[in-house]
């Protein structure tokens, strides 16, 4: 430790120590010569012999100055100095390695900040690791896992013994109003130990009370009715509708034209359930409420030291008790627990661990690349080299200076990296918005550590290879060969790294190749709607204004008029919740066949209201029997209709239309009703998704608030927007649409995750090609250089072209071979990986891979083509002058 | 001497410098500081010296020729390397101050870390010298 502070005392005072040990050599010096003039010697002699006997004090000095640390870094600097010489000589070479290195650096690191933020560093809640997700789950009816029931949330916080916390929440759009305007904004309606267990201070004010829970009583169309209600407002809600209002706590905004008083402000990042939410209302579970409808989210927290299996089991007891005490709605329904950070990132997390691996794989291709610059540099120089060694230059220092040369280089990449990683990561939301956490991504101090790590592999990797051949030199062979040429040692390296780049690239672009395939797969995957040239709108009506069903079946009937009026528009139609679409209510009910009395025929069948012109606005097609119509009204006979999956789960083999259908409403009692058609299948949540259990209800006989609208047109669906909005604020300047988007744009949602994988996967992929090209472009460049002399002497002798070409372009396929071998082996493994993320292709698709060596071959034979061309280029009588 | 003190780079001590012809006596013992054995022998010596008290360079090197009855003649360029390093490892501490000529010195004192070094170091050496010497003088 003293040493150590001594050490770096000399590195502050070099200058200081260097006058002191003059000073003092000077004294002993001049002590001898004074010794010597007193014993009778003059001036002259006196210092010769004092010289004689003490040996030179600028010697001396320069020993004590060479084994202080300052000297030691100075010699570092001067070594570094040349290396920068020797970089500048080539400033092709490397500006190209440092921008091969930077966009190595650059790309993984933002990666790795990705992976870092979203996947690694806890939710930004009190204690998160004890937060988890409650799903019901009901084995006997094939449901893995559905929303919890509002019902059961709070005998679940009650009974349950190793939670601190248990809550329930839905969203929906409400209308936010002022006097001048109105907008629909996403609120959520949270129960009473929400706020408490997440642990997330309000930014101001204070979350909601016992008394203010207790109160916030809500009918059955989800409208609030108790008195004095409250919210609490988000932070960019507050930024942008109150321009940041410092006394908003007290004030009232108007929701469904009902004021509620504001309570709080939550902090900025705060996006429970999710950063679409502006509004937080609260909810009292504790009365009375449907034990059979599985739509909510519940969040707990665990007791510290639970374990969520020991959570799951605690909160599977009292799912068994209420399953005794409330048969009919709760028997044969329990739960199922995970962790709040899984659920948040869901499944993000197996593309990001693909993707960092693959720009892994990048980087080692850059850093081969470079290695490969410079180990060609190294043969330019490997005179130099030798002249060095042969006059004694040891190769340790020779070794160090080569790896000083890697590391500038690796140093210029890891900052144009850590550059490129903060320009990319702020310009990161522009280019994506399906990633979770999003807004949690930064370039922290995590990353800056991964960037100098990264850099010093880099430093390494690229540098060692080409040091330690170089310091391999032949002495004298080097220096004696003005004309001859050793050969076959020196290329073992160049193409082992050739060989290993393209390997590497082979592995990603069989990745890459996979992921197109499936990503066209997908595309192409017929879900059962037409989303081309449909427009939607989900409408939000309040009870305050659209209290009874004739009068939400008017503003309905003439919203449908005037859009049909629209110039283009060929069917307009609406259903409570559309395929792909985020909004609305998507309930389900348990539904049987009239005249079974049997428990176990009951099925869940997830639940719309759709006006007649749904079906034709959608494309869906009717399989059986009729779709709705002008007859189905309010008063006229209960009809529904139903999808093929639940028609074939119902009645095997025979045919459903004609038959009656028994619909549980829980609270609101059960009715029949006929089925008079069957609709053909639709994969709701996108063509990865199984078809739902579908039953359709004319929304004339179950009149909902809340409609998603849907028009198709025959033009480009998005030049209608604006007269849409003209039209909604014309019949209700209260009411707009919350947001008008075309279909496509929610489908094209579902596949976004794919459609950025893969483009991200096809991108490295093509780096890695074009970096592994290059290096075959350039060693076979080499070769041809080096055998010109030979090859020259062939052609004096009369030997063909074509054989020099075959010659040239089969060296370079020999690489490429040899490196589509071993990445082909690698793939193997490492496809595999993909296998989650795939759509209708398997990892080992013949397809892919017979296309990747096609690539492979023939971007290889390009590369051989400017060298060989090269070779038959040689003049003969020119290489034999010069001996 | 055989050039070695001609030359720029003299090191090391020299045993009797009286004569000029390639004796064993003249033979230089190298104090380089890649031969162990002779710094352990230089550091020794210098501890020893700085045992009987303060001293500054040229003292020391002085004590070491008296001491050594002129068979050994430290270079600077063995003693002050040698300071150096002793100061670094903490057996040493220096401080400026005036010498007898009125000039200004450099002044060596031993640590506590010193003295025992010292007496480790003076037992191990006479042990292996006696050694030495009843094996040389055995017949």
């Amino acid at each position: 430790m003293r040493a150590l502070w001594r050490r770096v005392l000399e590195l502050v005072w070099t200058r200081r120590l260097d006058r002191e040990s003059a000073e003092e050599l000077a004294h002993h010096f001049d002590t001898l010569v004074d010794e010597k003039r007193r014993a009778g010697l003059d001036e002259e002699d006196a210092r010769r012999h004092a010289r004689r006997e003490l040996g030179s004090v600028d010697h001396a000095r320069e020993q004590l100055a060479e084994s202080r640390s300052g000297f030691q870094l100075e010699q570092l600097r001067r070594e570094a100095l040349y290396a920068i010489r020797v970089l500048r000589r080539a400033p092709g070479i490397t500006l190209l390695s440092v921008a091969t290195m930077g966009a190595g650096i650059g790309v993984s690191t933002i990666l790795f900040a990705l992976v870092s933020s979203i996947l690694l560093r806890p939710l930004p809640y009190e204690d998160p690791e004890q937060l988890v997700r409650i799903f019901d789950t009901n084995p006997q009816l094939g449901v893995e896992r559905a929303g919890a029931a509002s019902g059961n949330i709070d005998d679940w916080r009650r009974r349950s013994s190793r939670f601190d916390g248990i809550a329930g929440f839905y969203s929906t759009g409400r209308t936010l109003s002022s006097d001048t305007d109105a907008e629909v904004v996403i609120t959520a309606q949270v129960s009473r130990d929400f706020f408490p267990i997440l642990g997330v201070a309000p930014l101001l004010g204070r979350a909601f009370s016992e008394e203010e829970t207790r109160r916030a009583q809500y009918n059955n169309a989800a409208a609030p009715i108790g008195p004095d209600p409250v919210a609490v407002m988000s932070y960019p809600l507050w930024q942008r509708r109150f321009g940041a209002d410092p006394g908003i706590v007290g004030r009232t905004v108007t929701l469904e034209r009902r004021p509620f008083r504001i309570v709080g402000v939550m902090p900025e990042r705060f996006a429970m359930p999710d950063a679409r939410v502006l509004l937080w209302i609260p909810w009292d579970l504790s009365v009375d409420r449907p034990r059979d409808q599985h739509y909510l989210i519940a969040i707990g927290r665990l007791k510290n030291g639970v374990s969520i299996a020991e959570g799951e089991e605690d909160l599977a007891g009292v799912a068994r008790e209420l399953g005794r005490e409330y048969p009919a709605s709760n028997a044969g329904w329990s739960v199922r627990l995970s962790s709040l950070h899984a659920e948040t990132v869901g499944d993000t997390a197996r593309v990001l661990w693909v993707l960092f691996a693959a720009v892994g794989l990048v980087l080692l291709v850059a850093c081969a690349n470079v290695a490969l610059l410079s180990l060609m540099r190294g043969l330019d120089r490997s005179d130099e080299t030798s002249v060095r060694l042969a006059l004694g230059a040891s190769s340790a220092r020779l070794l160090r200076e080569f790896l000083i040369e890697s590391s500038l280089l690796a140093a210029a990449g890891g900052l144009v990296g850590g550059v490129l990683a903060f320009v990319g990561l702020r310009a990161l939301p522009l280019l994506t918005t399906e990633l979770p956490r999003l807004d949690e991504v930064a370039l922290d101090q995590r990353a800056v550590w991964f960037i100098a790590a990264v850099t010093v592999l880099a430093a390494i990797v690229s540098g060692v290879p080409p040091a330690w051949r170089r310091t391999r030199a032949i002495p004298i062979a080097g220096i004696a060969s003005g004309s001859l040429r050793t050969t076959s040692p020196r290329h073992a390296l160049r193409d082992a790294i050739v060989v290993v780049q393209v390997a590497l690239s082979v592995v990603l672009l069989a990745g890459s190749g996979l992921l197109v395939r499936s990503f066209l797969q997908l595309r192409a995957a017929d879900s059962g709607f037409d989303p081309r040239g449909v427009l939607v709108l989900p409408i939000f009506l309040d009870t305050q204004a659209y209290g009874t069903g004739a009068r939400v079946r008017s503003y309905y009937a003439t919203l449908f008029d005037r859009l049909a009026a629209l110039p283009g528009v060929v069917a307009v139609g609406g259903a409570t919740s559309i395929p792909t679409g985020p909004l609305g209510p998507a309930g389900e009910r348990p539904v049987w066949p009239e005249g079974v009395s049997d428990q176990t025929a009951r099925l869940p069948a997830s639940i719309r209201m759709v006006t007649p012109g749904y079906f034709p606005s959608l494309g869906l097609g009717i399989a059986d029997g009729r779709a709705f119509d002008d007859r189905d009204r309010p008063d006229a006979p209960a009809v529904v209709m139903i999808g093929e999956t639940l028609a074939r789960r119902l009645w095997p083999g025979q045919r459903a239309v004609g038959r009656r259908l028994m619909i549980d409403y829980s609270t609101a009692g059960t009715y029949s009703s006929e089925i008079v058609g069957v609709v053909k299948d639709v994969r709701f949540r996108g063509p990865r998704s199984e078809p739902l259990a579908e039953l359709y209800i004319p929304h004339a006989q179950r009149s909902y608030l809340i409609l998603n609208v849907t028009l198709r047109s025959t033009q480009d669906p998005r030049m209608l927007i604006p007269a849409v909005r003209q039209v909604l604020k014309e019949i209700d300047p209260h009411k707009p649409a919350h947001g008008v988007y075309p279909l496509e744009d929610l489908v094209g949602a579902t596949i976004a995750r794919d459609r950025q994988a893969m483009l991200t996967l096809v991108l490295f992929a093509a780096a890695a090609v074009c970096l592994a090209v290059m290096s075959v472009y350039g060693v076979l460049s080499q070769r041809v250089r080096e055998r010109a002399r030979e090859i020259g002497i062939r052609m004096a002798m009369g030997a063909d072209r074509s054989r020099v070409v075959g010659w040239v372009i089969g060296l370079g396929l020999r690489m490429i071979v040899a490196g589509l071998v071993v990445g082909l082996g690698f793939a193997w493994a490492f496809t595999g990986t993909l296998a989650g993320l795939l759509f209708g292709v398997t990892p080992t698709d013949g397809a892919t891979i017979a296309a990747v060596i096609a690539l492979l071959l023939t971007v290889g034979v390009i590369a051989s083509l400017i060298p060989s061309w090269r070779a038959t280029r040689i003049d003969p009588a020119v290489i034999l002058r010069r001996g | 001497m055989f050039g070695l003190q001609r030359g720029t780079r003299p090191q090391g001590v020299r045993i009797s410098g009286q004569t000029r012809r390639r004796t064993v006596d003249s033979f230089p013992i190298d104090f380089d500081r890649s031969h162990a054995l002779a710094i352990e022998k230089l550091d020794l010596l210098i501890l020893k010296t700085l045992g009987l008290g303060p001293l500054h360079g040229y003292g020391i090197g002085q004590r070491i020729e008296q001491m050594s009855g002129g068979v050994f003649k430290l270079t600077l360029g063995a003693l002050y390397p040698a300071l150096q390093r002793l100061e670094r490892s903490g057996l040493v501490t220096a401080e400026w101050s005036v010498s007898d000529n009125n000039r200004r010195a450099r002044y060596y004192t031993l640590t506590a870390a010193g003295r025992r070094r010292l007496t480790v170091q003076q037992k191990a050496w006479e042990r292996t010298a006696a050694a030495m010497l009843r094996v040389l003088k055995s017949q």
